[in-house]
């Protein structure tokens, strides 16, 4: 029954979409309205799908079909829904993230005047829209297309204030370097059709599905002339690259921290809780076909690992409040990624969810003093807010301890269950997940530090300007999204207390565990932990290495708080960052990543310019070189062309002649 | 019966003379004189053969080529007028401005 | 007879513009030119695919006369559509009025000329789409060229002259490269008419004797060569696109919408038509030199479209770049890549149309196309702006509008292909393109689009009116309904791409 309206979970935003687009203007507050009564509709909706899931179960169905061949077995391009308990999970977490960042918007884009909001809202409506479409998608395909339709929002809305010169230029970084991602994604979605004739996520006939036979012996498939696990290794690194473009991982990372040019709220639905999530969504809903492969798990969790440090560090120096939390999402998205590459489907899916929240949170929150501070986001302008707007503060912080991994903060749960499956599946025999785990492990006591550092800057001490003295107060629309998510950041944890369970020996406390087992049968969290290719291994026994790796990494995290209090938590806070002297410069530069992707966009415009001059040169100077023979030719030939009547009489004289030689003497008159 | 030969020679000749005059001389008169000169030589042909086959059509030709001599005459001396009008002479090297 | 009246009715209208006053000659071709929009809806509603014309399937709306005779081979009044020919025959019609609208305000000078040679290009472009005849086809085919020469050379901008030149001769020196090598399979074949069906079934049962001392297969071969040249020009591929960009910059806009959006699938039509239904043999052949042309074409014309300064030489160097996919999917051999091909003609019509009306919209309020000229026009004209970038992303393929789905099959299917070797690898390489595609496109939109507003002139720069607007949210509205039901289409392209690959099956 709610199942039949889950198409209305899409549409229902792509609605407000076209109301905010072509009416926003005549409607009072640009659209907003629409925009929130259609995504509260859509949590509504949702929610309902979540419950239905939870008592009848999975349901998949076929909605539209695009394009199908022909043929003894054509290919059907189609549109489908999948609500499984992944998605179902994801639907909620979106919808409900949408709408806050819709009522949030109020605050921060209508309150402050802001012009363009139809255009804002529509933004919005049109990005959940396909962020929803994404989640639901049943396909491979369908989900790429969605996958670029959030991508195009993303532009969209971090080029909102076009007129100024920053967002359009971080708007087409953004969408250009998750391009260069999605082009190796695109490679991966037509090599699985291919290969496999479809690109469904679930059924006896779906691609992860038959990779798994392929494998095992039991069905052939088109691979190309290579070993069907190296073909899908090749495959699922292909469609990898698209997850690292989208979901910012090392090397193409380098987007979102510009992406911040955009408004506050876009950051913490797109560029934090939602669409930097869909690539790891995305993994998660076909990780049936990375598990075939250990080299492609092997690869996503060193990425993850690596990008979890390295985004971390360079989260250490920045100064704006929104750059602090862009680092800190790509550090955190790291944390999926090792999760996911070291086997732990649930551990991934469930640092997806908390960190939504906490980002989310941290964002709505930062937006929030961003207005309090008339739009200063340097944070050595700040201080000493945490007076002046103590919903914000204590929200902030909330979401902050979640984020640094304190217990019995959200964060820590889900963070110490991604480290736990690390540590357990490389001590079962893959020591370069233990690198992986090392690097994770690294993070911790950085981001601690980093989001502490934040905290104390911004909410502690004496104000530092004038404005942070007298800051602009925020109303409810503002405040009333901090607190639930505050809620939510402090609460989540609580739904997959795996290590509890285990070092209590109570059963049936895990129900993320238990709720992502309610899918349909290869789809379920039990069938991936058989055929991921790992083993277990552990420090004594099961139950001592959960105490030992959560003491490690909550010592850490501890560790890295108590030095940003001692260097930050103090009236007259100062830049310590000096005392790193040139790894500071590394730092703050971003290890050059930056300068590295202009320089090479700087070269691609120089083999551009030589291939110009090339083509002008050589090819069109053929062409034109052809034509000037002729002319130059033809001026010399029209020099038989005297004027004089005589001399055509002679040349025909003469030709007559010559003829009538010719055929003399081919005729045989002359013998 | 004179043999055809003589007549063939006969007109051969009076078109080399035409001929001579075409290539040597500038005075576009003498151009006229020696077209009519040689269009009289195909008519010598012309007639000739008609006598030799006892054929009517070659004479029927002959006098065809006789009136489009009488109106090639008339539009040439037209032309050779406004030549002379033009360029104050009657010279065929002159009237080359419209070459290239 | 539907295509007889269409045709005839174009011709009539074509000539009755020209006597129109110059004043009302705008709004009368937009009149005129409606009837034949809705005589190909009428067409495509009654269609029933049966499918391909040539190999044998279904003709829709047949009319065959014999006309003369020609050196033993009768010449016939032959026109009919198929599935590949009909979406076509669509695409011209609506372009054409779209094109004739967004020439209402450039156009200042000679509009009964202007408006009468676009409705007879209109003629003679679906004369190309219809015709089954050689004969007749090649007499539309070379008749394009005159209305386009006369509309650049007497239209367009400083250089019209050297550009029109360069594109008839061009041309038609391609054509003439093509008629000898279609001539070549004639004489080797010596079939009672010229009809296409019949020289292709022919063809098929392997009827070709030796001609002129050439085997049959050397004869195939040399013929196939000659056509391919002669479509590749008109496509245009590397390295023979150079008249393309020329063209362009100097036609005014409702020309290079034309030329753009219709001429240049006259070329791949005929590709599809003559060379790989004709002799797909000879194409299996030489998959690898056209495979590698068709990459190349992808990749040096995006770059080339990256280092270009001028709005319209970016749009027409991208053309290049998108042709190149279509040349791909031809020589996949497959059901989406041929299929995928036809579809991307109809697409990349839509799309670089409006990219060109968008790009001319801004001319006429700036009076310039130099990038480094512009800065923030989003903020004078935002609704035009905002089509243009939905222009923009459908060229770089977004997903949901024409472009994705006609590039989407066509890499599916060029994957898949099994005629050509390293498929896979000449796929991947020529996707490369959309990541350039919209690197030039972001790029050129942030310097023209965005930022502050600076445009030093002395006229006030307003929003476009409505009649400007109007074409461009027409076509962006087919390309958006294109892209979300590509079946409207695909499915009576499918139908008739299976013969051919049936034809060529034994590979």
């Amino acid at each position: 029954m709610a199942f039949e309206y889950v198409p209305a979970i899409v549409l229902l935003p792509f609605l407000s979409f076209v109301i905010a687009l072509f009416a926003g203007k005549y409607l009072p507050k640009g659209g907003a309205l629409a925009g929130i009564a259609a995504t509260a509709g859509s949590l509504l909706l949702s929610i309902w799908a979540f419950l239905t899931v939870r008592s009848q179960g999975a349901y998949q169905e076929t909605i539209y079909t695009w394009a199908s061949g022909f043929g003894e077995q054509p290919w059907e391009l189609t549109f489908g829904v999948l609500i499984d308990p992944l998605s179902a999970m994801m639907l909620v977490i979106v919808t409900l993230i949408a709408t806050l960042v819709h009522v949030f918007s109020l605050g921060y884009m209508n309150d402050e005047g802001e012009t363009g909001l139809p255009r804002y809202y529509a933004g919005l409506g049109l990005f959940t829209a396909s962020m929803l479409g994404f989640v639901v998608a049943d396909n491979l395909l369908m989900a790429f297309m969605f996958f670029e339709l959030v991508g195009l929002c993303s532009y969209l809305l971090i080029g909102f204030w076009f007129r100024e010169d920053g967002p359009p230029s971080a708007a087409k970084k953004a969408f250009l370097v998750t391009r260069f991602g999605d082009y190796f994604f695109l490679i991966g979605v037509v090599a699985v059709f291919s290969t496999f004739g479809t690109a469904a996520f679930v059924g006896a006939e779906s691609f992860p599905v038959l990779a798994e036979e392929a494998v095992a012996g039991d069905v052939t498939v088109n691979t190309f002339g290579f070993d069907p696990t190296t073909w899908f290794t090749i495959v699922g690194l292909l469609v990898l690259g698209g997850v690292v473009g989208k979901s910012a991982q090392f090397p193409l990372h380098t987007w979102l921290p510009d992406a911040m040019e955009g408004p506050t709220p876009v950051s913490a639905l797109i560029h934090a809780a939602t669409m930097v999530a869909a690539g790891v969504y995305l993994v998660a809903r076909m990780y049936g076909f990375y598990a075939v492969s250990p080299t492609a798990l092997a690869i996503i969790a060193f990425i993850g690992g690596f990008t979890a440090l390295f985004a971390a560090t360079m989260g250490v120096v920045k100064r704006e409040i929104k750059q602090v939390l862009a680092y800190s999402t790509i550090s955190q998205y790291g944390y999926m990624m090792l999760a996911l590459g070291a086997g732990g489907y649930v551990a991934a899916t469930f640092h997806l969810m908390t960190h939504a929240f906490f980002k989310a949170l941290l964002f709505l929150g930062a937006g929030s003093v961003i207005i309090a501070m008339h739009h200063n986001e340097n944070m050595w302008d700040m201080g000493g807010l945490k007076d002046k707007m103590p919903v914000t503060y204590w929200t902030f912080l909330a979401g902050s301890l979640a984020l640094a991994g304190i217990f019995p903060f959200s964060g820590f749960w889900s963070k110490d269950e991604v480290l736990y499956e690390a540590l357990i599946h490389g001590l079962g025999g893959s020591p370069l997940l233990l690198g992986a785990y090392a690097m994770g492990l690294l993070a911790v006591p950085v981001t601690a530090f980093y989001t502490f550092r934040m905290v104390y800057l911004t909410f502690h001490g004496e104000p530092r300007t004038d404005t942070a003295r007298n800051p602009e107060p925020v109303r409810w629309n503002v405040k009333f999204p901090l607190s639930v998510l505050g809620v939510l950041a402090v609460v989540a944890g609580l739904v997959n207390m795996v290590p509890v369970q285990k070092v209590l020996g109570l059963e049936g406390i895990d129900y993320l565990h238990q709720w992502l087992d309610q899918s349909f049968d290869p789809l379920t969290a039990h069938h991936y932990a058989e055929v991921s290719p790992y083993s277990s291994g552990y420090i004594g026994g099961e139950a001592t290495t959960v105490l030992v790796g959560a003491a490690v990494s909550l010592g850490l995290a501890l560790a890295g708080l108590l030095l940003a209090t001692y260097l930050y938590n103090v009236a007259e806070p100062t830049e310590h960052t000096a005392k790193l002297g040139a790894i500071k410069d590394v730092l703050y530069n971003n290890y050059y990543q930056d300068e590295f992707q202009v320089w090479i966009a700087n070269r691609t415009q120089s083999v551009a310019s030589v291939a110009d001059t090339f083509d002008q040169g050589v090819i069109d100077g053929v062409v034109n070189g052809v034509s000037s023979v002729s002319l130059f030719s033809g001026s010399r030939v029209r020099r038989i062309q005297t004027g004089v009547v005589t001399n055509y009489a002679a040349l025909l004289t003469l030709g007559l002649t010559a003829l009538l030689l010719a055929f003399g003497l081919l005729g045989g008159w002359f013998l | 019966m004179v043999p055809a030969q003589y007549y063939l020679l006969l007109s051969a000749a009076v078109f080399c003379i035409g001929l001579f005059g075409v290539l040597t001389r500038d005075n576009a008169l003498y151009f006229l004189m020696s077209v009519e000169l040689m269009l009289n030589a195909a008519n010598i042909n012309f007639v000739a053969f008609s006598l030799f086959w006892g054929n009517l059509t070659g004479q029927t030709f002959a006098l065809f080529v006789i009136a489009l001599a009488a109106a090639e005459v008339a539009i040439g001396i037209g032309i050779i007028l406004v030549l002379y009008r033009n360029f104050g002479s009657v010279s065929v090297t002159d009237a080359a401005t419209m070459r290239w | 007879m539907i295509i007889e009246a269409l045709l005839a009715f174009t011709f009539a209208a074509a000539l009755f513009t020209f006597a129109v006053p110059n004043k009302y000659a705008g709004k009368t071709a937009f009149a005129l030119s409606l009837v034949p929009i809705a005589g190909s809806l009428y067409m495509w509603s009654a269609f029933e695919s049966g499918g391909n014309a040539l190999t044998g399937g279904d003709i829709a709306f047949e009319t065959v006369i014999p006309w003369l005779e020609l050196a033993g081979i009768q010449v016939q009044w032959f026109v009919g559509v198929d599935g590949i020919s009909l979406p076509l025959v669509v695409l011209t019609t609506f372009l054409t009025t779209l094109s004739i609208v967004s020439a209402w305000t450039p156009i200042d000078d000679r509009q009964s000329q202007f408006y009468g040679l676009m409705l007879f290009m209109e003629a003679n472009l679906l004369g190309v789409f219809t015709a089954l005849d050689f004969f007749l086809w090649f007499i539309f085919w070379e008749a394009v060229l005159v209305p386009m020469y006369f509309l650049i050379g007497v239209w367009g901008g400083p250089r019209r002259k050297y550009a029109a030149i360069k594109f008839f001769v061009y041309t038609n020196i391609a054509s003439l490269a093509m008629f000898i090598g279609f001539m070549a399979l004639v004489f080797g074949l010596g079939p009672s008419t010229f009809g296409l069906p019949e020289i292709t079934q022919a063809l098929a049962n392997d009827q070709l004797s030796a001609w002129f001392g050439l085997a049959p297969e050397t004869l195939k071969l040399i013929a196939f060569l000659a056509l391919f040249v002669g479509f590749a020009v008109k496509v245009p591929v590397v390295p023979v696109h150079t008249w393309l960009p020329d063209a362009h910059v100097e036609a005014p806009t409702p020309v290079s919408i034309m030329l753009a959006g219709v001429l240049l699938k006259m070329g791949t039509y005929a590709l599809l038509r003559f060379n790989f239904t004709m002799l797909p043999d000879q194409a299996s052949l030489l998959a690898i030199p056209i495979a590698i042309v068709a990459v190349v074409s992808v990749i040096y014309g995006a770059m080339l479209a990256l280092a270009q300064t001028d709005l319209k030489r970016i749009v027409a160097y991208s053309s290049v770049s998108s042709m190149g996919y279509v040349i791909l999917g031809l020589i996949a051999f497959t059901e989406f890549g041929v299929g995928g091909a036809t579809f991307q003609m109809v697409a990349h019509g839509l799309i670089s149309g409006l990219m060109f009306m968008s790009v001319g919209v801004i001319y006429n309020a700036t009076h310039t196309r130099i990038v480094s000229d512009m800065s923030g026009m989003a903020d004078r004209m935002p609704v035009a702006v905002g089509i243009l970038v939905a222009g923009a992303f459908a060229y770089m393929g977004l997903p949901l509008m024409a472009g994705f789905a006609g590039e989407f099959f066509i890499f599916a299917g060029s994957f898949d292909s099994t005629l050509l070797p390293y498929a896979p690898i000449f796929t991947a390489l020529a996707m490369f393109g959309i990541v350039i595609v919209a690197g030039y496109l972001l790029l050129a939109m942030q310097r023209t689009l965005f930022g502050p507003f600076r445009l030093e002139t002395d006229y006030e720069i307003t929003p476009a009116p409505m009649h400007e607007i109007a074409p461009m949210a027409v076509l962006l509205l087919a390309i958006i309904a294109l892209g979300v039901a590509p079946e409207v289409f695909l499915e009576m392209i499918f139908d008739a791409v299976g013969p051919i690959l049936d034809n060529g099956g034994g590979l």
